[in-house]
């Protein structure tokens, strides 16, 4: 997994610099030639920089999309929205900043009289530029470069939500099924990355400085190794892909449950002697647009999600009106398919170590909306924006002590370090059993239905037939095992384990 | 008329305006300068003396009249090539920071693409004329003193063997003893090359003594013009309060009156 993910993010990362170089140099000239403009163009650089670099990632993919349906109706093509291009340009509008700033402020640098000398001994506004503004301006420009390149480095992990391959992927995995080796190479290895280009950056700044070019050619030379070398291995260890034969490409979000369903449905589609490839990590929101689209072919989603998501719904219904609403809207509005219900149900819910609720006598979500005003609560990042939190309080009226939203792992650790009381839990979750948590009953029916249905894109319909067999075969029990195998923290059993031990329970 | 075999005059300003946001910073001026003369050009801060140097070798354009050169309109010229055939020492020196003193002394006969053996015969030459030891060559401008880096400015100034040397302030901030020595420099290679040498400076002492013509400008037109001791018998405010103006004030009397004693 990691060679062929280093290689990867090595080549988005050189390909967003390489663009944003390509970008900076003329805005460079322009700022210099209209100072004018030089506030506007980098306070607009600068307001990019504020935004993180997860959300620009994941704005350019719905940009993308309204991009591509334009070409699609003027011009007859489309535009991959998902994978490669969001990141380059997201990655590439990043490191426009200190590009732009070690531009502008080196060639500011210069003092004006070595100028006005420049001018004054009768050279040409090229030589000028060349003999005496870039040298002189090198080392801040080179330090802005370099700033630029660790930047991208680092934010090209963040590439792997929006479906490009990176050593992201190896660090979400990671923290999702608490695999911390793998978290830890992933980000050693982009850390490595970096300091192997930045020195190689900083090897041409001193060559430039001291205008030794020999120095220069060597973080050059080295450079050019490292990205051609590391990407050209990576293709050329590419499996050949048959002429029209696109490999079907299974999506899944980023947790262990995702995971594991798009290795049972690789293996599957494998058997039958379907190429496949997965793309995994992707935000909820990018992974159904991302179907729709037609940019990956499957994934397994839920119908409280769907419901919401996809159909606009703001309150919940019954679980069978869901579904059939569902199965007969879907295709309608967005050409997506529901292929079969898998069984199982991962809804939310709100759990409590046992001992507390016990102590507290709380057995029912209308329990604690009494005892809640001493309680302190832990979400996960998206569910305060979710209607359940809304159907929560409509049914409910829940009012907490303090309200703090975690990425679901570290939701787990506040509320077992005690710095949670309540948290949110999905029901086919295997920390339940195993961490004795005890989720709260909803008698009025407040919390939608999260059946787990197969998903399957306009691209490929065939694929209903081939993975029909899967209806109804997972029971929450099995999930729940299967999420425990790869979430807990001793005898952590892979992911693609996990998959043969849910598809052996399939059958 | 004058003949046609007499020599054109090496700077000849014709009805020459330059304007900057409205005002006239050069105001029609019509001044010319004879070939071989070596002339002082002063004033107070902003009355135009650099700009008129400027408008020599382009580095200014006039936005009314004419600027000649030996004869040549400078508008008619690429500012690139006539600047190269002009000795230029600006303001502040500017040496090339990221180059030798053999490169920045070398850099107009480098743009001329002059044989590297010819440009290294020529920087010796030039750092035995301005008095450096050759093995400076090899050095950075950081590594100079004030009064070196002078040294290799006017040297980068005359390395193309230019007739017209223009200085923009060539005494800076230099300490007295320094300018002294540079003053002599300048001029005795004033006399040695043949040149004609326009010196825009603002402190009189040092031009005085040795400059044959020093014309006075004030509000972009000229309020003077004459010989070192005709400044004296002028009436004009600008030129008094020149000559009363700061330092040593009874030397430069003194020179203004008696310049056959300093010299």
């Amino acid at each position: 997994m990691l060679p062929d993910r280093l290689a990867a993010h090595l080549g988005v990362s050189a390909a967003a610099i390489a663009l944003a170089i390509v970008v900076a140099v003329p805005l460079v000239m322009l700022l210099v030639a209209r100072p004018a403009l030089r506030g506007w163009v980098l306070a607009g650089a600068a307001v990019i920089q504020t935004v993180p670099a997860l959300a620009l990632l994941a704005l350019f993919y719905p940009l993308l999309l309204v991009i591509g349906e334009v070409t699609q109706r003027v011009a007859g093509f489309g535009i991959p929205a998902l994978g490669l291009l969001p990141s380059l340009l997201a990655l590439a509008l990043y490191a426009l900043l200190p590009l732009l700033r070690g531009g502008v402020d080196g060639l500011a640098s210069v003092p004006p009289e070595t100028l006005d000398a420049a001018d004054g001994i009768g050279m040409t506004r090229r030589q000028r530029l060349i003999q005496v503004e870039l040298p002189l301006a090198a080392p801040i420009v080179m330090g802005g470069l370099r700033v630029a390149a660790v930047w991208t480095i680092g934010a090209a992990t963040l590439a792997t939500t929006v479906g490009q391959k990176s050593l992201g992927d190896l660090i979400f995995a990671g923290l999702q099924i608490e695999d911390w080796s793998l978290v830890v190479t992933g980000c050693l290895a982009a850390a490595f990355l970096a300091i192997i280009v930045d020195m190689a950056l900083w090897r041409i700044e001193t060559g430039l400085g001291e205008r030794a070019w020999g120095k220069c050619l060597l973080g050059l030379g080295l450079l050019v190794v490292l990205v051609v070398g590391v990407t050209g291995w990576y293709w050329s260890k590419r499996a050949p892909v048959a002429e029209g034969e696109r490999p079907v490409v299974i999506g899944a979000k980023s947790f262990s449950e995702q995971y594991i369903l798009a290795e049972l449905i690789a293996a599957r589609l494998r058997a039958q002697g379907v190429p496949v490839t997965i793309r995994s990590g992707l935000g909820s929101v990018i992974a159904f647009r991302a179907l729709a689209a037609g940019d990956i072919d499957i994934y397994v989603d839920y119908t409280g999600t769907l419901w919401d998501s996809a159909l606009g719904n703001k309150m919940p219904a019954p679980r069978g009106v869901m579904l059939a609403t569902l199965t007969a809207e879907l295709p309608k509005r967005h050409k997506v398919e529901i292929a079969a219900s898998l069984g199982f149900e991962n809804a939310y819910a709100l759990a409590m170590k046992r001992a507390d609720a016990d102590r507290l006598g709380i057995e029912t979500l209308a329990d604690l909306a009494t005892a809640a005003p001493r309680l302190r609560m832990a979400t996960d990042t998206e569910f305060q924006s979710r209607l359940e939190w809304r159907a929560l309080q409509a049914g409910y009226g829940l009012k907490f002590a303090r309200l703090t939203s975690y990425t679901p792992t570290l939701m787990v650790r506040a509320l077992q370090s005690g710095e949670a009381d309540v948290i949110t839990a999905f029901s086919s979750d295997g920390r339940i059993a195993a961490d004795d948590l005890k989720l709260l009953a909803d008698p009025r029916g407040a919390l939608p239905a999260y059946d787990a249905v197969l998903l399957i894109g306009p691209r490929r319909p065939e694929l209903k037939a081939r993975l029909a067999g899967l209806a109804g075969k997972i029971p929450v029990e099995a999930m729940r095992e299967a999420n425990w195998q790869v979430d807990r923290d001793t005898d952590k059993r892979t992911v693609q384990q996990a998959a043969a031990w849910l598809e052996a329970r399939a059958k | 008329m004058t003949a046609p075999a007499i020599a054109p005059d090496a700077i000849a300003y014709d009805d020459v305006t330059v304007r900057r946001a409205g005002n006239a910073i050069v105001d029609r001026v019509t001044l010319k300068i004879a070939q071989g003369s070596f002339v002082a050009l002063t004033g107070a801060s902003g009355a135009g003396k650099t700009t008129l140097l400027r408008l020599v070798n382009r580095m200014v354009r006039a936005d009314a009249g004419r600027v000649r050169v030996f004869g040549e309109d400078v508008a008619d010229a690429d500012p690139p090539e006539l600047r190269r055939g002009i000795g230029y020492a600006s303001q502040g020196v500017g040496l090339f920071p990221h180059w030798t003193v053999a490169e920045n002394i070398a850099a107009v006969p480098w743009l001329l693409r002059h044989a590297p053996r010819r440009r290294a015969a020529r920087v010796a030459e030039l750092l035995d004329l301005v008095e450096l030891p050759r093995d400076f060559g090899d050095r950075f401008p950081r590594q100079l003193s004030g009064g070196q880096a002078s040294r290799v400015g006017l040297a980068r100034a005359l390395a193309a063997e230019p007739r017209l040397l223009l200085l923009d302030e060539p005494f800076g901030a230099l300490d007295p003893e320094t300018r002294v020595s540079l003053a002599d420099k300048i001029s005795e290679l004033h006399d040695l090359a043949h040149l004609t040498t326009l010196m825009v400076t603002h402190d009189l002492a040092d031009a005085l003594t040795r400059v044959q013509r020093v014309i006075v400008c004030d509000a972009g037109r000229i309020v003077a013009d004459g010989t070192p001791a005709s400044l004296v018998a002028s009436t004009h405010p600008a030129v008094v309060a020149l000559i009363a103006a700061p330092l040593d004030q009874a030397d430069k009397l003194a020179a203004l009156r008696h310049p056959e004693l300093v010299r």
